[in-house]
């Protein structure tokens, strides 16, 4: 579903290069739950930033349910992240001035669905995180694990072929991550594919596939799956 | 569109929104207000006096001497001035349209005191005076030379005959302005004068005189000790006969002085240079009203992009495209114009109600021109607002996902 081939990442500034992804492969298929772990600077959120779609590559191939979506114009990245890409942020990136459902609606917006569709997802969505009785309160009335809640559901509503989560729990306490973590495990056993980015063994643990990335390669893979590139570092 | 959330989250952060759209409101009142004014003003300067001002200029002779023969003297300046090379005609009258100074008399159709005649500016001429002023004669007939009398400040009597104006006669005889040719009219009361002829256009020596526009013209020399020579060029000859007419005039009679020698384009812009000024006062006024308030937009916006940096990055993160982004921020500003310019009108309406009472503004055309002005602040608004969509809209969707 997911395939990143050889793919590069450098920043280029005027003295300094900084090499963030090297020749990384990685393939991820229908139905996974992956954890990405690695010390800071290791490349996690650089592989997260590409596979979501929010930055450009240097060099490789990505390949996204077959297609190769390296090319694609600004319009056609965004209806892409859009339709088949949900994200759950660690700072939950809820807008603070909309209230639980038009924070929830943002991206249903974007998608062109029409209201009777867009409210009948949203209703479902914050059903399954268990906030429909919050629908009318703002993101300041809700505790961190609420938030967060929202974020899923926000991620879940248009319905995406994979979740890619940056530090879900990071910014919430053991209980409220378990809770959160339980939510995303069942949302995987559901059918959706998961990609999540942590630094937390405890939580990669949960997942059923772990990914260790060092220097910007991918060191370890503790999966069954066969890798493109096995790590050289 | 996405209308209702983006007012909704609006009205969560509103103090910027409605001190700008206050300063839409404003500027909106203002400017209609003054516009309002500009063009009173512009209409005012652009009508026309009726006279031949391209090639028009007058002098004023002032006799001094007890030797000083004023109507000898009237009478061979006239001569001189008529035979110069390039005058194609000149006169002597008491005063000039658009100089500030004059007589006015008062007319009425019936004799008798006690009715309310109409205000009218007096103008006394000879039979050169309608070639001498180029007008437009379009009923009757000019002087001729036995009509012209000689007249002592002492006088008080009237001529037999006189030329009106079309819009005398229009305020005379309301129901046929035509019918004032051949009537009596009647000045000090009950001193009758006959109407023989009617000229299209002549002003009054006021240009802010309601009536400036209702003159009459009366067959007689004066002899008050200062009079006003007018002269009218050939075409294109103004400028080089002016020195010579002043020096013929010095030199043709030393018990006098002549002074003050100036053309129509002068007086016209002598008469209407507090008008001009206000013009250009008003204008500048509004420029920089619509400049404090596009700035005031850009302001707004900028913060509005740098204070949710993250915001936007989640919402390209969401799918939001550039141009998405770029909408959101101009939707935003249109919903504060569209409030600040509704109010604004209001405040419009309610400030001209004001200066038409308190000091007697024309109110303008305030249907065309509130609209017209409301359509411009919005697109002056968005336009204003264009940099920061801009510069939103490249907000890269990897900021979502930076911690600091």
């Amino acid at each position: 579903m997911l395939r990143f081939e050889n793919i590069s990442m450098v920043y280029r500034t005027d003295s300094v290069e900084t090499h963030a992804l090297r020749e990384f492969s990685l393939d991820v298929e229908e139905g996974e739950f992956v954890a990405v772990t690695g010390p800071s600077g290791s490349g996690k959120t650089t592989f997260l930033n590409i596979a979501g779609l929010l930055e450009r590559f240097t060099a490789g191939r990505y390949l996204l349910d077959g297609k190769d979506v390296s090319a694609l114009s600004d319009a056609e990245t965004s209806r892409v992240r859009n339709e088949k890409i949900g994200f759950i942020f660690q700072g939950f990136n809820l807008i603070p001035d909309l209230n639980i459902y038009d924070n929830v609606d943002v991206p249903l917006r974007y998608r062109g669905f029409n209201a009777a569709e867009r409210k009948r997802r949203i209703e479902s969505t914050l059903e399954t995180v268990g906030l429909s009785s919050r629908m009318k309160h703002l993101p300041s009335q809700l505790s961190g694990g609420q938030q967060q809640r929202v974020a899923i559901a926000r991620a879940l509503a248009g319905n995406p072929r994979f979740l890619l989560a940056d530090e879900p729990t990071g910014n919430l306490d053991t209980q409220m991550a378990r809770n959160i973590m339980e939510l995303i495990q069942s949302i995987n056993m559901s059918g959706t594919t998961i990609i999540m980015v942590t630094h937390d063994d405890a939580l990669a643990g949960m997942a059923k596939r772990n990914v260790h990335i060092r220097d910007g390669r991918v060191s370890d893979d503790g999966s069954s799956v066969q890798l493109a590139n096995v790590a050289t570092a | 569109m996405e209308f209702g959330p983006i007012w909704r989250a609006m009205m969560r952060n509103k103090t910027g929104a409605i001190l700008i759209a206050l300063q839409m409101a404003v500027t909106l009142a203002i400017m209609v207000n003054a516009i309002t004014i500009i063009q009173e003003r512009a209409q005012a300067m652009s009508r026309p006096s009726g006279v031949d001002e391209p090639n028009i200029f007058y002098i004023l002779s002032i006799g001094f001497s007890e030797n000083f023969n004023e109507r000898l003297a009237i009478e061979e300046d006239l001569a001189a001035l008529r035979a110069m090379p390039g005058v194609a005609n000149a006169i002597q009258t008491n005063s000039m349209p658009l100089s500030g100074g004059g007589w006015s008399m008062s007319l009425q159709t019936e004799p008798g005191a006690g009715i309310e005649g109409t205000g009218t500016a007096l103008y006394f001429i000879d039979e050169h005076g309608l070639d001498t002023y180029k007008l437009n004669l379009v009923a009757g007939e000019n002087f001729s030379a036995s009509d012209i009398e000689w007249r002592e400040p002492a006088d008080s009597g009237w001529p037999q005959k006189t030329i009106i104006t079309q819009a005398l006669a229009e305020t005379l005889f309301p129901d046929d302005w035509r019918s004032a040719l051949g009537s009596t009219v009647y000045i000090n009361d009950d001193q009758p004068m006959t109407v023989t002829g009617i000229v299209e256009r002549i002003q009054a020596a006021w240009n802010g005189w309601s009536g400036v526009e209702r003159t009459m013209l009366v067959p007689q020399h004066t002899l008050f000790g200062s009079t006003n020579y007018v002269i009218r060029a050939e075409p294109g000859m103004r400028d080089q006969l002016m020195p010579q007419v002043e020096e013929l005039l010095a030199s043709n009679n030393k018990d006098r002085i002549v002074r003050r020698m100036r053309t129509m384009d002068e007086t016209r812009e002598r008469s209407y240079r507090d008008d001009a000024a206000m013009i250009k006062m008003l204008t500048f006024t509004v420029i920089l009203l619509l400049l404090i308030t596009s700035l005031g937009i850009v302001g707004l916006a900028s913060f509005s992009v740098s204070r949710r940096t993250k915001q936007i990055g989640t919402r390209r993160a969401l799918g939001a495209s550039r141009s998405a982004i770029a909408r959101y921020f101009l939707v935003e500003n249109f919903l504060i114009s569209a409030a600040g310019v509704v109010l604004g009108a209001g405040l419009a309406v309610g400030l001209n109600m004001l200066l038409v009472e308190a000091f007697d503004v024309d109110p303008g055309s305030l249907i065309t021109l509130v609209p017209l002005a409301m359509l411009a602040l919005i697109v002056i608004g968005q336009m204003a607002v264009l940099g920061p969509a801009r510069r939103a809209s490249n907000v890269a969707p990897a900021v979502a996902t930076r911690t600091i």
